[in-house]
This record gives structure tokens, C-alpha cells and sequence, in this order.
């Protein structure tokens, strides 16, 4: 362990991931518990969080480990032949298998066609199938819990690179979210599965599989946290809309990640001491370059470097504590040295022998506060910045630096969690400040922006543009003279 | 002359007849193309009128008379009147105001809340302007207005009340009036039922006392109707063109004022203007009143040359003649607010909402055939001659003859063309009007326009099914199909071409998925065991209505750019101008039209067997749909 330090703030850990990813290595949890009856309950202990996630192997070497399906399928041999063939080539190829016999699959379809057409349906219904991963870290949509296992190396091993540990902690903070007793009938019942295409992937697994691999190590700080509580509030609302099909999926996705980032940022501000609160300035996207756009860009850096200086100043508490001052009025300094180094190692598990500079208590904070910051930024010091590109908060779009700009699909997703039916548009944009710190209109602009940098018809205009998407995407119906209501279509009645 | 006998005007020496006149363009410029958002509007132009010595141009709104049964009769209900600005609320106040014999001076007090005593010893509380009235954004609410409003918040809710209203508020207004006052039981119940009203296009609910007159969801085609024949018939005009005036250059027979004005009076342009207009009502499109007046101001006095608000003043017409630009002063493109600066057009609704249609921009080769090629190819100089060459103000003057034959002999990417390019715009509008109803098919007169198929829609559903009861009037099945096979197509996200069933596909994990590979069930077009498809009038507009059978039925509204999106991708070709939204709001139908299935299948107690089974939906070669279930044994 070189340096545990970022996990002390934050947890174990939180790293840049892809929301969907985020979102399966959760369910990998959560399916666990709910094999075991305790789902979204963590009993009163808070660590460790031990779990034995499935593998899966003989449905995923069907799914992504088999190319030739498709051109067997194509082949129009009789169903025998290509049953055959089929059986031979995964007799072959099949990995990370004890046995590589799949002819359990023939007396369960009347046809190799069909078999070969609903494979297809499952293999075009992956989960983020575009990129050019290894088959190990391809991923099936989850209809249910047979549809979820652990990401895996080539040779079927537990790395840390797609599931990097983040969904675990989105886990435990749905569990620790007031509304983990309210979300737990939900969770319940869309891992049941009571769907076709649950039951297919069933019907392509030779037997259940007895149990997996025990896995445990992810920490999170923080008993409770608001942000824990927002999340469970926001998963809660969007499954009492009850959409149609999975349809509420993606929307669980985007808010998964939204509410991790937002705890990111909460954190790093706190551990920071900034007393104001945290808020984004949203440019709904105008053609022009305009202030709105201007002031998100600084926004947006000033939020990105908010968790290097919470890193700062973690440190900085370490070396303001008396253990830390007392040691520095020790007579030497090669005392002080000694003392320095037991306190880093106690307190952030540091290894000295990575240290090859003088022995000089004031160099050797130099080379952790470089060191800390370095490492920060490989990882956590991502999460602002990509997750909220990935759901669609973030972008680069007509500039060069980053600033918040949203996309369509964030803004449905934002409306799904918050309109249970019908709501006025100005105090919808109150809510989404108060609930999230994201500012469209010039109302809530005022309140955050400097008075210098502040004018009001910029962000009118941005209001009105936002207006303009929302009811061309069927979202809004506009009244006359300024009055519009932002619509939930699947609205409760 | 038709003024009446022993009027001032026929006795007046000449100089008096000029005034006239000028006052009355003076007058009726105030109607025209300013971008005012101002609620004294109704206020001023009577001042105006007064000073000007003329009447405001005026007519009954349509609907007075429901307005004053509410509160005369045995059973009295408030009233509020909403709307966006210019939609005459204030006039309409005026005059029930008038009607129940209201005190006139206490009228002209300008005053946003008067009230008087009914006959029937209730009172009845007029604010026509409730904005006016309240107290401005921050300030205290003032404890009489509070308690009105309180009091009028609950006799909604009341069975028995002597306190009558009639309110007139913006929508936006309202609201915001209502989020203001201090909470109340009254006040919030009041508020919510409000919104609903508005959000939900409703004009009562069965628990509240009160009738709502959204005036922005009233047909402008009807107001239209009512609107130019208050402007035409004004008297105003008449000083203008008859008499001695009536042979002055600026109102004689080479004045393009004059030749608006008659033009204007044609039935034809009347009638294609007013399809425009109703196609707007049918897009969701609201105009004001106040903006067609300001449309047909400009169509009149409209000429981009002319002072600082293109409109012509009786003195500029001279000038326009001796210059040879009368030819800018067309009707058709004023219509269209050619004549005005971009900003200025742009920020006028009625000018915004018409240009949707990219009339002007939108052609077929015929049409600029006949426009650029037309006077000298035979087979085209028919129409050339009836369309251009004999209209001596806005046909082939001179300009024209001139850009023509420039751009026909130069090279193509000549800048000097620009010039030419505005021409065929404004000739393209004026074809838009002066085909005649007997050649519109041949020449395939809505192709000027985005919306090809507006004609069909107009002629052939609109006014087929509306209003529905009277006559027999049903929709050509040919037109169902093709609607069906634009939505089989969206629907299942594959070119089929069966349009006698509804196909119904899903596809795995979204509703939104592009392709449908799963069958989920086909409903018949043709009536067959329940099931069937057509088009009904359901409420002011069109729709497309999927019946299940006797008790489950979904229905997709037609505006026009659906029907034109339908009708297009059935086609078999997808404009990407309008195509997102609708788009968007095909997929939404699908996932009520899946929703319904689902209670279909319950309704008949389709039993979830334990066989595991899936319908595959695939094209055969010539793109019909068709299904291959799949079944499956399930280990034990």
C-alpha cells in the first residue's frame, strides 16, 4: 500500500468508471444480498462488506466468446449440422470453463436458428457493446439478476480496471440512504426477474451457479451523508414512475453516477472548509459564445480543483496536529525526521522506503504533498470532470475547455426524478438549485454569481433556450407570457 | 360616396378630406407591425382615436355572448379570461361591462378593479387587468386586494355566493398572482385548479364555480374572419379611396396602397391566407388578434423602403411610383413581412409563425421554370403571361425583366444574382396566392410551402371530419394507410410496407430502441373483430385513433407537422427538419399503444403460460412484415 489517503476522505474507493459500469458492479452487490435476504441492509456493521458476486462463465463464453454464431446462422445448414459445428467450435475455444460441454442447449430450442437469433437479441442488447473490450468485461443488460456477474481478466481473474470499486460504494450509500426500507421492494423486485429475457439467460446456463468468489475490502467513511440521502430519494421516485420495459434503468444509471459526484465534490468541499455551498452554472447550449458560457468555464475549473485541495489540506491537518508540533520540537532533526515519518505511517499508511531524499522533515512533507497530489489526480481527481461528461453534465461542445452544458437525456433523467406530474418551470429551476446547486435561469444566477460579473439577460436567454428544448422534446408545455409547465409524460395521475 | 347624407365629410372643403384621409393612415399605423407587449394597448388606441377624430377598428369577439351568459341568467358563475397579450381580454371586459349596463364613466377610469351592483342584488368585481392591480413584485400585499382575491378564492368553492368575478390575467400572470398570496386553504385549492385549467386546455372543472375563456386557445382563423372584415369595412378607408381622394396619387389607381387594399378584398388571397392561418391553429400556433390587425396593416402599407417602420404615408407614394419601386410594396411578400427588417420580423409572432412555412423559399422546378424561363418557352408562357406578365404593379416590371436576363446570362456564382434571388422570393409568394383553386393540383401549389401535403390535410381530413356529426364526412382510406404505414415504420423502425395492419414491435431493453426485432401484436385498419383504425376529430383538431377493441383505444393527434411527418416517411423519406420531435412523440404513442395491449391481454385473461416463447419480427422480400414464434423447453 503506498499511500492511503484519498480513501480516508472518500472511501475505498472512488475512481473514474463509466456510470453503466458503476451501475452493474453495484447490482453485483445487490445481487448477492438478495440471494441472501438482506438486501440494502447492512445489519449494523458498517465493515467489512463481505460478498460472493457469480461468474457466470458458461452464459458469457455463449454470449461474447462465440463469433461463430453469426455465421452459422447465416449459413442455412440444416439445424443438426450446425448444432454440431457449433458444439465443436466451443468445445474448442470455451474458456475459463472446468468443462467446455455445451450440448445441454440442444434439447432446450427446436432450432439452432433460433437459438442463434436470440443470442443475437441478447449480444445487440449489451451494455456499453460498442467498445472493444475483452470478452471477460462484456456485459449483458441486466433483466434481472441472471443477468449479473463480475467483471473478469482473460484468464477469469478480479482486476480493479472496468469494476473498479465505485459501484460498491454506491451500494453501501443506497444502503445507508433514508430510503434504503422504501427502495428495497423495488430492488427486490427487478432483480426477481420476472421477464422473458430473464428467463432465457436461465435457459442458456447449464446449471445455477453454487456460489461465487468471496469478495470484501471497500470502505466508505461516512455512516450517513445528504447526498446518500438524495440519491435513495431520487432511485425512489424514479421506480414509483413504474415506466415501461427497463426504461427506468438508464435513468438509475445517470443518477447513480450524479449523486457519487456530487459526493465527491461534497466532501472535498468540506474537508476544504468551503462555506459556500457547491453550484453549476449551465449554458443550455446557445450558438453563440455568451457570459453563461464563460462564467461555467471558470465554474467548472474552480469545482475541478475543489478535491486536490481537500488532499492539501488533509495533510495540512496532519502536520497542524500536536503529535505532528510536538515532534517538530524535538532536538534533532534526525529525531524529528523519525517522528515525522512513524506519524505518516500511521496516519496515511505511507511506505518510506519509495522516499529517497535528505532527511529533513520539511522536504519530506514537500515530497508527500507532491506525491499525494500526483496520485489524487490519476484517479479521484477524475470523477468530477468524467463522470460528469459520461451523464451528460459535462461537455466540450463548440469550445475547448470544459464547462457544464447538458444534454437532453440528463435533463429527462433530472425531470423524471423531480416531477412526480406537472411543475411551473421557475420553480423548477428552484428546486433543481436547491436540490442539486445546478443554476439555468437568471433567478438563481443572482444568488451565486459576483455582482460585478452578474447580468441578468444572458441568463434569461439561457432560460428561455432551455425552454425551448424541453417542449421541443415533449417536456414542457408553454403557456403565454413567460408561464410554462414542465411535464412528467409518464407522470403519476 | 357612401357616407350617409349630411355628413361633416360631404359638405367639407377638399382640404378636410385630405386630413381625413391622412388621420386615418395616421390611426390605423398604430395597429401595424410595433413590437408592443403593452397591456394599455386597448387604452391608447382610443386615446389615439379620439385625437385622430376616427373609430378604433373593432368587432364582437366571438365569444361575448358565452362570456356575458355567465354572469346574467338564473345560474351566474365567475369568469376568467386568459390569454397571451392582444388577445382582447381588456376590450372583452369592455364590453360585458357595457352589455350589463355597466356606469361608462367609471369604465373610462382606467381604475383595474371596478364593480357595480347586478339587477339580481349581487356584486359583480371586475379586474380587467389583474397585473395592473396587484401590488408590484415585492411590495406588500394590500389588505382590500388580499382579501378580494381570498373572497373570491372561495365562493369557487362555495354552493351559494353574492360576490360574482370577472378577472382578466396572462396566464402567467395568474399564476404568479395566486403563488403570491399569503397561503390559504381557498388560495391554494384556487391555485392548482388553475393550473390545471391551463395545463390541461380545460374550460370548467366539476368542483369549482367558474367558467376559464383561455383566449389563446380560440381558432385565429376565426378571429381572422372577424378581424378583416372590421378592417375592410372601416369607414376610414373610405375617405381614402372614394370621392376626390379617391383619384390623388397616393390613393389612385396606380397607388399600391389602393391595390392592397383591393387585393386584400379578393376572395382567393383571403381564403389561402386564412388556410395559412387555421394551419397555425392546427400546428398549436396562436395569433392575437392584435397581430393579424398588425399582418393586415402591413400587407396594406408595407414597403421596406418607407420610413422607419416600412410602411408607407399617403406622401411616400409619389415618390414610390416616380422610382418604379411600386413593385415593393407587394401584398404577398408584406404578408409574410418581407418588407420588414429581420430583428423587427423575428420578434412579431404572427410574422415568425407564418414564415414555419418557408413559403418563398420552398419551390419545384415548374414553378421556377415559369418564373425565370417563362416568357420565352412556349409551353410555359401561359402561365407566365396570367401570373406575371399581366399584373402591372407586382408581375415582370422592369427590375424583374432586368435581374432576369442577368441571371440567365451569367455565370452562376455571380453575387450581383442576390438581387434576382429576393425577386423569385417575393414571386413565389405572389404564385401562392394567385394560382387558381383549378390549376393548385396540377402545379402542385402547397410544394411552395415546407408542408406538402397541407392541401390534403386541409381539404381532405380537416374539413372531411370537422365538425364532426355534421354531414357523413370520413377520410379516404388510401390517406389511413399511408398515415399507418408511416407509423409501422417509426414503430418498428424497419421500410415496411404492409399498411393494413398496425405493427406493434418492441425491441429488449428500451421503449426508445430504433428496430424492433420483437412482435408484439398487429391491429387491423379495416374494422375486424373489434380492432380497427381511423381518423376522428377529437377536440379542434385531427386524430389518428387505434380502437382495440369495444372499451380500449389510443388516439395520436394530427397537427400538421405530424400528419406531414407521417406522410412523408411513408413515403419513404425522413426530413430531418421536423423529424425529432415527431419523432419523439411517435415513440410515446408506441409506449401508450403497448400499454394498452397489455390491458387488452388482461382484459382477456391471456394466461402467462410456463412455456418460455418469443415472436420474432422480420421482412419478407418485399418488405412485409412477419412473425416466426419461437418456442422454448425450460430444464426442469
Amino acid at each position: 500500500m503506498a499511500l492511503w489517503l484519498d480513501e480516508q476522505i472518500w472511501g475505498h474507493r472512488i475512481h473514474p468508471q463509466s456510470p453503466w459500469l458503476i451501475f452493474l458492479e453495484c447490482l453485483t452487490v445487490a445481487e448477492y444480498f438478495h440471494r441472501k435476504g438482506t438486501l440494502l441492509d447492512e445489519q449494523g456493521s458498517y465493515y467489512p462488506l463481505v460478498f460472493h458476486p457469480l461468474r457466470r462463465m458458461h452464459l458469457r463464453n455463449i454470449l461474447w466468446n462465440n463469433d461463430v454464431i453469426k455465421d452459422l446462422e447465416n449459413e442455412r445448414a440444416d439445424s443438426n449440422t450446425n448444432w454440431t459445428t457449433w458444439l465443436a467450435w466451443m468445445n474448442e475455444n470455451a474458456q475459463n470453463l472446468n468443462d467446455n460441454d455445451f450440448s445441454y442447449l440442444k434439447p432446450r430450442f427446436e432450432k439452432f436458428s433460433d437459438f442463434a437469433f436470440l443470442v443475437g437479441m441478447l449480444r445487440d442488447a449489451s451494455v456499453e457493446g460498442e467498445s472493444n473490450k475483452r470478452w471477460t468485461s462484456r456485459f449483458v443488460f441486466p433483466f434481472g439478476a441472471s443477468a449479473i456477474y463480475e467483471d473478469a481478466t482473460l484468464d477469469g481473474k478480479r482486476d480493479y480496471v472496468n469494476f473498479t470499486r465505485t459501484g460498491e460504494l454506491l451500494y453501501l450509500m443506497l444502503c445507508r440512504s433514508a430510503s434504503a426500507p422504501e427502495l428495497r421492494p423495488y430492488l427486490t423486485h427487478f432483480l426477481a426477474g420476472d421477464n422473458q429475457w430473464n428467463k432465457l439467460l436461465q435457459v442458456l446456463e447449464k446449471a445455477p451457479e453454487e456460489n461465487g468468489v468471496e469478495r470484501k475490502h471497500s470502505y466508505l467513511p461516512y455512516k450517513a451523508h445528504p447526498s446518500f440521502d438524495r440519491l435513495g430519494e431520487d432511485w425512489l421516485r424514479l421506480f414509483e414512475l413504474r415506466l415501461p420495459n427497463f426504461d427506468v434503468l438508464n435513468h438509475l444509471v445517470t443518477m447513480g453516477a450524479f449523486h457519487v459526484m456530487l459526493y465527491h465534490l461534497q466532501v472535498a468541499a468540506a474537508w476544504r472548509g468551503k462555506k459556500e455551498r457547491i453550484t453549476f452554472l449551465c449554458e443550455v447550449v446557445a450558438p453563440k459564445k455568451t457570459l453563461v458560457r464563460e462564467l461555467s468555464v471558470i465554474n467548472f475549473q474552480e469545482n475541478n480543483s475543489l478535491s486536490g485541495e481537500a488532499i492539501q489540506a488533509y495533510l495540512t491537518q496532519i502536520t497542524s496536529s500536536d503529535d505532528w508540533l510536538a515532534a517538530m520540537q524535538l532536538r534533532t532533526q534526525q529525531d524529528q525526521y523519525s517522528k515525522c515519518v512513524e506519524i505518516l505511517k500511521k496516519e496515511i499508511w505511507w511506505d518510506i522506503e519509495e522516499y529517497e531524499g535528505a532527511e529533513d522533515p520539511a522536504q519530506l512533507l514537500e515530497f508527500i504533498r507532491d506525491k499525494a497530489q500526483h496520485r489524487h489526480q490519476q484517479h479521484a481527481g477524475e470523477v468530477h470532470r468524467s463522470y460528469g461528461r459520461l451523464v451528460g453534465l459535462v461537455s466540450r461542445r463548440a469550445t475547448t475547455k470544459f464547462r457544464y452544458a447538458p444534454t437532453d437525456s440528463f435533463l429527462k433523467t433530472l425531470i423524471f426524478a423531480n416531477v412526480p406530474q406537472r411543475m411551473e418551470l421557475k420553480e423548477f429551476f428552484h428546486l433543481l438549485f436547491e436540490r442539486y446547486g445546478l443554476v439555468f435561469s437568471e433567478r438563481e444566477a443572482k444568488q451565486v454569481i459576483e455582482e460585478e460579473d452578474y447580468e441578468s439577460k444572458p441568463f434569461a436567454a439561457n432560460a428561455a433556450r432551455l425552454e425551448a428544448r424541453l417542449s421541443s422534446l415533449g417536456l414542457l408545455r408553454r403557456l403565454s407570457d413567460g408561464c410554462a409547465y414542465i411535464i412528467n409524460p409518464h407522470g403519476l395521475e | 360616396m357612401i357616407q350617409p347624407a349630411g355628413s361633416p365629410a360631404t359638405k367639407a372643403a377638399p382640404g378636410r378630406n385630405k386630413d381625413q384621409a391622412h388621420n386615418w393612415i395616421r390611426f390605423v399605423r398604430k395597429y401595424g407591425p410595433i413590437p408592443a407587449n403593452d397591456s394599455a394597448f386597448e387604452e391608447h388606441t382610443g386615446k389615439a382615436a379620439r385625437r385622430a377624430g376616427v373609430a378604433p377598428i373593432t368587432f364582437l369577439h366571438p365569444r361575448f355572448a358565452e362570456v356575458l351568459g355567465c354572469l346574467t341568467g338564473q345560474q351566474m358563475l365567475s369568469v376568467i379570461l386568459t390569454g397571451t397579450a392582444g388577445d382582447g381580454k381588456t376590450h372583452l371586459c369592455g364590453k360585458v361591462w357595457e352589455a350589463l349596463q355597466g356606469d361608462a364613466t367609471t369604465w373610462a377610469s382606467n381604475n383595474p378593479y371596478i364593480n357595480q351592483v347586478l339587477p339580481s342584488g349581487a356584486t359583480l368585481h371586475v379586474i380587467r387587468d389583474l397585473s395592473a392591480w396587484v401590488p408590484q413584485q415585492g411590495a406588500e400585499w394590500n389588505q382590500a386586494e388580499r382579501e378580494l382575491l381570498e373572497t373570491f378564492s372561495r365562493s369557487l368553492f362555495e354552493t351559494s355566493t353574492t360576490d360574482y368575478f370577472l378577472i382578466a390575467a396572462n396566464d402567467g400572470q395568474l399564476i404568479e398572482t395566486w403563488r403570491r398570496l399569503p397561503d390559504s386553504e381557498a388560495v391554494n385549492k384556487a391555485r392548482s385548479r388553475f393550473e390545471q385549467l391551463l395545463v390541461e386546455d380545460l374550460e370548467s372543472l366539476p368542483d369549482v364555480a367558474l367558467r376559464f375563456f383561455n383566449l389563446s386557445r380560440g381558432s385565429s382563423a376565426e378571429l381572422f374572419d372577424f378581424a378583416i372584415q372590421a378592417f375592410i369595412d372601416h369607414p376610414g378607408w373610405q375617405s381614402c379611396f372614394e370621392g376626390e381622394m379617391g383619384e390623388s396619387v397616393a390613393f389612385g389607381d396606380k397607388s399600391p396602397i389602393r391595390r392592397n387594399f383591393e387585393l386584400l378584398q379578393e376572395p382567393q388571397l383571403r381564403q389561402r391566407l386564412r388556410d395559412l392561418l387555421e394551419l397555425c391553429d392546427y400546428n398549436d400556433l396562436h395569433i392575437p388578434i392584435r397581430e393579424i390587425l398588425a399582418l393586415l396593416v402591413n400587407a396594406v402599407l408595407g414597403h421596406p423602403t418607407c420610413n422607419k417602420d416600412n410602411l408607407m404615408v399617403p406622401t411616400d407614394v409619389a415618390k414610390i411610383i416616380q422610382q418604379g419601386t411600386v413593385a415593393q410594396a407587394s401584398i404577398y411578400n408584406n404578408i409574410f413581412g418581407g418588407n420588414l427588417r429581420e430583428s423587427r420580423r423575428e420578434s412579431i409572432g404572427v410574422f415568425n409563425y407564418l414564415d414555419r412555412f418557408r413559403l418563398g423559399h420552398e419551390t419545384t422546378n415548374r414553378i421556377d421554370g415559369i418564373l425565370i424561363f417563362g416568357e420565352a418557352d412556349e409551353a410555359l408562357k401561359e402561365y407566365y403571361d396570367a401570373y406575371l406578365g399581366n399584373d402591372p404593379f407586382y408581375g415582370a416590371d422592369a427590375s424583374y425583366r432586368l435581374a432576369q436576363s442577368n441571371y440567365v446570362e451569367s455565370a452562376e456564382e455571380d453575387n450581383s444574382n442576390s438581387d434576382f434571388l429576393d425577386m423569385l422570393v417575393t414571386q413565389r409568394r405572389a404564385l401562392f396566392f394567385k394560382i387558381p383553386a383549378s390549376e393548385a393540383q396540377e402545379l402542385h401549389l402547397w410544394e411552395l410551402t415546407v408542408f406538402r401535403y397541407a392541401g390534403e390535410y386541409l381539404e381532405k381530413v380537416v374539413r372531411t371530419i370537422s365538425p364532426p356529426g355534421v354531414g357523413n364526412g370520413k377520410v379516404e382510406r388510401a390517406i389511413i394507410n399511408r398515415l399507418v404505414r408511416g407509423l409501422n415504420r417509426v414503430i418498428v423502425g424497419m421500410l415496411i410496407t404492409d399498411d393494413r395492419k398496425l405493427f406493434l414491435g418492441t425491441s429488449l431493453q428500451s421503449t426508445g430502441a430504433k428496430v424492433s426485432r420483437i412482435y408484439e401484436d398487429a391491429i387491423s385498419v379495416n374494422p375486424s373483430r373489434g380492432e380497427r383504425v381511423d381518423v376522428v376529430w377529437n377536440g379542434n383538431k385531427p386524430a389518428l385513433k387505434v380502437t382495440m377493441n369495444e372499451s380500449i383505444s389510443e388516439s395520436f393527434k394530427l397537427n400538421l407537422v405530424r400528419y406531414e411527418f407521417l406522410s412523408r416517411v411513408a413515403e419513404g423519406a425522413l426530413p430531418s427538419s421536423f423529424s425529432r420531435e415527431c419523432y419523439e412523440d411517435v415513440l410515446s404513442f408506441k409506449s401508450r399503444l403497448l400499454t394498452a395491449l397489455k390491458k387488452r391481454r388482461l382484459q382477456e385473461g391471456v394466461e402467462e403460460d410456463n412455456t418460455l416463447s418469443f415472436q420474432r419480427l422480420r421482412l419478407d422480400e418485399s418488405g412485409r412484415p412477419e412473425n416466426i414464434t419461437i418456442q422454448l423447453n425450460i430444464p426442469a
